[in-house]
């Protein structure tokens, strides 16, 4: 069973990359955004891109997926969020879908139907193994948990320590306020789209060596994502992360239990259920969710 | 007569369809504290919001600050330009710490000068230094107010625009309030306060205006206006009838 | 709002004349009929979408669900279900009316899950409803898991079996049929109720639009039509895919919707046809297709978020800059007929006992209590934040007072919603004119009257006598009360494209034609000039004359001393004077309260 949480803890980081993305994206444009998943996929891919095509190593494809990741999502943000949300949230919420058919089948156009290996951060192309106290462990899953928690430490200390960071944070939480002390709103939204994005292309690079990119696969990780972030709290970063962990952890031990199939149910069950008990997830406050 | 730092010549301006303001005038000088009163609905955070160019929108007339055409300046320019609001209902940032909320009022300033510009209003509010990592959203109404025109102080404003700061305190705490508004006065910096409790504002105030209607229907001297009966008739009504206010007819649309 | 429909009515005859050229005309080729089939099944669910997120602005991405539950049930009524002597049309019919009816109750189940949410909230919720019946499907081994069902009979119409071609026209009478019962909704009282609700449901309730009860409404009809399609599909295809009925269904269902135009049918239609079309002949396009439908479906909801079918729609009449009708308007008497008269009036329409609110720390509303006569103008006066509209709110229903009590003609309405107080002849407007910015001004105040009306849903969605009377009864009310307002220059005008002081006009107008006993009016004076005060103030005094309980917030004193019996002041939440006028504007707790003191 041991071994079922660590394989839950792996697809698990991958939940709460996504679940935190979600978060940062609801915080700045106050909508949750579908494609959050199919952009980790992108990330991934393109780290795939940066190794094969330009032969560089796996660190170089870490940073250039990154990078151009936070591209995306300014480009993202200025032109599907920005102009939907002039209509209304309901066309926000729209284009996102919208979006999620654009990258899904964008990837199998540039990148093949097919999902491809990614070399792994160890070098090479298997993983190492090793076993720790009866649990057999892949060096990939540690690398991935490991970057997983300095992304999440950097992140922190821009939200939490720069001006900008909290400059951002003003601007999410009193547009007008923001203002009036001379922050630039729009321009704070878009950039806090644009860290979104490059988390979620840093994810699926992590990530990528071990559960392949591409393929269907996105779909299903932006839906596990949210439910993460819906259980873990969709305005508590922590909530989202931890909530993301919790959903693969309780996957794998649903299909170690039950078999492959019946796990998925029961996730999406979890999430209506919390929906309607509570709404606002157990890390997150009890704000008006009916607003 | 010292030069005039803002001047507000025939402004209409209001929200969607709507026109609140009706040709408009006043003005505020180096150095004075000019007081806004009127009743409710008259126009006065609209004013305000006019100048700060924030959620309002202006129709026809002109604004300037020091010589500068604010029509054309959007609300980041405007506080670059030295033009700060308090604004009604303080709008702080309610999930950060005083502390931030304090700093980020200085976001317009150079890095290097925060530090120093923080310590001296800690100094000056010291009520604020005690509860410098509490969440803004857990202080008191009075308390709030201090760090709302503490955080504006941050940006070394020419010119403070202070919107309602008496609303919903407690009587000491408004007296406090005042003190510190004519602190600031002394100090050289120049506040356009709007406010509804009239006596207290004529108290301080060097000069003011009272609106009616989305325009002006008195002005005068502080002292003058505190001992004129029709600043009553303007917010009580009354048999009297004032003159028309000029804004009840006005071209604006 | 009428607009839409009249899309509707200028594009269906084309649709249905298209649609017949194209059977007759084209009934050699197979595939192109299998394609036209296909569109038609996929027009039934987008249909019942389309009345969801485009008239009454509740997202679903559940619909694929309901398609499956018909699905599955006719298939597994007809695989396994029958005893062996049921002719095959009786099966068929059977899995078609459960199939049908099951699905509808689990869309009056998401509609009732639905209410708790918003926006994203509830696109997610539905989509959560959408996954966990895909993955029942997928996984039960009743319903034959991942091969799904097999072998299921061709549909069956008495002797007939409705194949190829016959297939073809069956289907495209299911759109015909889902089409008149769409259209009856919306021509009915239930379209105004959801038009309503889409433009501020809060305004709906308050002037009596049981809002749950429309929305949950909707829920089941789209479910029901979704579930009727899908029993077709099934029996038409002759197996079920569990994959084919899974959320990428639902999401292909909004973007037809989405880029066919949201709101009435005809755009559901030219949608399902556009995706069912561009699927079948796009094939070699094979990943290029949803690429494109994502880049169309952010353009489209960006640049025209009416659809194909909003490029049918004449551009709404514009009417130049803000229109202004107070130089149109002459000066009117105020004499709408009164609504039938109570048996008895009560002495006291409306009484407040002891009412306390508070949100989070502070204190809105302390302890306020007072009484108002039939017949009586009070007005509510107060410095900002004194909690007046707090108590309004509390008085209508919207939000729950936290103590005391609030007694309507003697009711103790304390904990009702608010269309239940608005039943009760209680009429409100708010402070900043909630009207409904996508219908008329005729369309607003007939909005007003439908509370005294009271055609059932059913009666709308079968176009029954009763449905058709009732919305001209509210019309002929509606014209009457705009009338009397003189109003009439203004009469076709959108509520969006008002000039301020016509806005509160209307609002005053769509809460008259309810014939209210007892009004609440927030602010009626701010923003008007002189001319529009003299007016409200001549039309305040003619409803007080006529008898009826009158309640205003105002600031505007001048107003508040000519047309009020009694005024009550408002501060920090409680009660500080209440009496005569003059006695009020000269108690020296009010005019501290207003200007303040020399000392704070």
């Amino acid at each position: 069973m041991l071994q079922l949480i660590v394989a839950g803890l792996t697809v698990g980081s991958g939940y709460a990359l996504v679940a935190l993305g979600i978060h940062i994206i609801l915080r700045a444009t106050r909508i949750v955004n579908f494609a959050q998943g199919e952009f980790v996929i992108a990330g991934g891919l393109l780290a795939y891109s940066i190794t094969t095509w330009l032969h560089a190593s796996i660190w170089v494809a870490l940073a250039g997926a990154t990078t151009i990741g936070f591209g995306l999502g300014l480009a993202f943000e200025r032109f599907v969020l920005r102009p939907a949300a002039r209509v209304g949230e309901t066309a926000e919420t729209i284009a996102t879908i919208g979006t999620v058919y654009v990258l899904l089948y964008g990837h199998a156009l540039i990148w093949g139907s097919l999902p491809q290996p990614l070399p792994f951060f160890s070098g090479g192309e298997r993983d190492r193994l090793f076993t720790l106290g009866g649990v057999e462990l892949g060096a990939q899953q540690l690398w991935a948990l490991a970057l997983l928690v300095v992304a999440l430490a950097v992140l922190r200390l821009f939200f939490d320590r720069t001006t900008y960071g909290k400059a951002i944070r003003a601007a999410a939480n009193n547009p007008l306020g923001a203002r009036l002390v001379g922050i630039d709103v729009d321009r704070a939204r878009a950039v806090s789209v644009g860290i979104a994005i490059a988390l979620a292309a840093f994810g699926g690079t992590l990530i990528g060596p071990i559960t392949l990119v591409g393929g269907a696969g996105g779909v299903a990780i932006s839906i596990k994502g949210f439910v993460g972030a819906i259980v873990g709290g969709l305005d508590s970063p922590l909530g989202c992360t931890l909530g993301g962990l919790f959903v693969g952890v309780l996957e794998k031990l649903l299909e170690g239990r039950y078999g492959y199939g019946i796990a998925e149910p029961i996730v999406y069950s979890l999430l209506l259920v919390t929906l309607l008990v509570r709404p606002a997830g157990f890390f997150g406050s009890r704000r008006a969710v009916r607003d | 007569m010292n030069a005039a730092l803002l001047s507000v010549r025939t402004l209409c301006a209001g929200y969607g369809g709507l026109a609140v303001l009706r040709d408009i005038s006043l003005e505020v000088r180096e150095g004075e504290l000019v007081a806004v009163l009127g009743p409710n609905g008259a126009g006065k955070s609209t004013l305000l919001r006019a100048i700060s160019r924030v959620e309002a929108t202006i129709a026809s007339g002109t604004l300037t600050f020091e010589g500068r055409d604010l029509k054309r300046l959007g609300p980041e320019a405007v506080v670059r330009a030295g033009l700060v609001q308090v604004p009604e209902g303080r709008e702080l940032f309610s999930e950060l710490t005083v502390d931030d909320n304090l700093r980020l009022g200085g976001f317009v300033r150079p890095a290097a000068e925060r530090d120093a510009r923080a310590a001296e209003l800690y100094e000056r509010f010291p009520a604020l230094a005690a509860r410098r990592s509490a969440t803004a959203f857990s202080l008191s109404g009075g308390e709030q107010q201090m760090l709302a025109i503490a955080r504006a102080l941050m940006a070394r404003p020419k010119l403070l625009l202070l919107d309602e700061p008496s609303t919903g305190l407690a009587p000491q705490i408004v007296t406090r309030i005042f003190e510190i508004v004519a602190d600031l006065r002394a100090g050289g910096t120049a506040v356009l306060l709007v406010e509804q409790n009239a006596h207290l504002a004529l108290q301080y105030a060097d000069r003011a205006y009272v609106v009616e209607n989305g325009s002006v229907a008195l002005q005068g001297t502080g002292a003058a206006l505190a001992q004129d009966e029709r600043v009553r008739t303007i917010y009580l009504g009354g048999a009297v009838a004032l003159r028309q206010s000029q804004g009840d007819n006005a071209p604006c649309q | 709002m009428r607009d839409r429909l009249r899309a509707d009515a200028r594009l269906l005859p084309f649709i249905a004349a298209a649609v017949a050229v194209f059977g007759v005309l084209l009934r050699g080729d197979a595939n192109l009929m299998q394609a036209a089939t296909f569109a038609a099944i996929d027009s039934v669910p987008a249909i019942g979408l389309s009345l969801l997120l485009g008239n009454v602005a509740q997202i679903s991405l559940g619909q694929a669900g309901f398609f499956g539950i018909g699905a599955y049930t006719l298939g597994l009524l007809t695989t396994l279900g029958e005893p062996p002597g049921m002719p095959p049309w009786l099966a068929f019919a059977l899995g078609t009316g459960a199939g049908t009816l099951l699905a509808a109750a689990f869309g009056l189940l998401l509609g009732v899950i639905a209410l708790r949410f918003r926006g994203h909230y509830l696109a997610m919720a539905t989509l959560a409803f959408g996954l966990i019946a895909a993955g029942v499907f997928r996984e039960s081994p009743q319903l034959g898991g991942a091969g799904g069902i097999q072998n299921i009979p061709f549909p069956q119409l008495g002797p007939l079996t409705i194949a190829g071609g016959a297939a073809f026209w069956y289907a495209w009478a299911m759109v015909a049929l889902a089409a008149w019962l769409a259209t009856n909704l919306l021509r009915g009282q239930s379209g105004w109720a959801f038009e309503a609700i889409r433009n501020d449901e809060l305004a709906a309730e308050a002037i009596g639009v049981p809002t749950r009860r429309y929305k949950i409404a909707a829920f089941t009809f789209a479910g029901g039509l979704a579930g009727f399609a899908g029993s077709f599909y099934s029996a038409y295809l002759g197996t079920i895919d569990p994959s084919a009925v899974g959320v990428s269904l639902s999401i292909d269902f909004l973007l037809m919707v989405v880029l066919g135009g949201a709101g009435g049918v005809a755009g559901a239609i030219m949608g399902a046809t556009l995706i069912g079309v561009a699927n079948v002949y796009g094939h070699e396009l094979e990943n290029w297709r949803p690429v494109i439908y994502g880049v169309l479906v952010i353009v489209v909801v960006v640049f025209f978020p009416n659809g194909l079918a909003g490029l049918v729609r004449r551009p709404r009449r514009r009417t130049g800059a803000r229109v202004n009708g107070a130089a149109a308007l002459a000066r009117t008497q105020l004499s709408a007929p009164s609504a039938p008269a109570q048996a008895a009036e009560p002495a006291c329409w409306l009484a407040v006992e002891n009412v306390s609110k508070t949100f989070g720390g502070l204190v809105a509303v302390d302890g306020v209590s007072f009484a108002l006569r039939s017949g009586t103008l009070s007005s509510l006066i107060g410095p900002n934040g004194a909690g007046k509209t707090t108590l309004f709110n509390a008085v209508c229903g919207i939000g729950k007072v936290d103590a005391g009590r609030v007694l309507v003609a003697g009711r103790d309405v304390t904990a009702w919603r608010p269309h239940r107080i608005a039943g009760l002849r209680v009429g409100r407007s708010f402070q900043n004119a909630r009207l409904f910015g996508d219908m008329t001004v005729l369309e607003n105040v007939a909005a007003g009257a439908f509370v005294l009306e009271g055609a059932t849903i059913g009666a709308d969605l079968f176009g029954l006598p009763a449905s058709r009377r009732c919305v001209r009864a509210a019309r002929e009310r509606a014209a009457a009360v705009v009338a009397s307002l003189g109003l009439e220059p203004l009469a076709g005008i959108c509520a969006k494209d008002l000039a301020f002081g016509d806005r509160r006009r209307v609002e005053l107008a769509r809460a008259l034609a309810a014939g209210p006993r007892l009004l609440l009016l927030d602010e009626p004076a701010a923003g008007l000039n002189a001319a529009e005060r003299a007016r409200l103030r001549d039309d305040l005094l003619a409803l007080r004359a006529r008898g009826l309980t009158l309640l205003l917030i105002e600031h505007d004193m001048r107003l508040v001393m000519e047309v009020s019996d009694r005024v009550m002041v408002l501060d920090f939440g409680r009660l500080i004077a209440d009496g005569a006028p003059q006695a009020v504007r000269e108690d020296p707790r009010v005019v501290a309260a207003y200007l303040g003191t020399a000392s704070a």
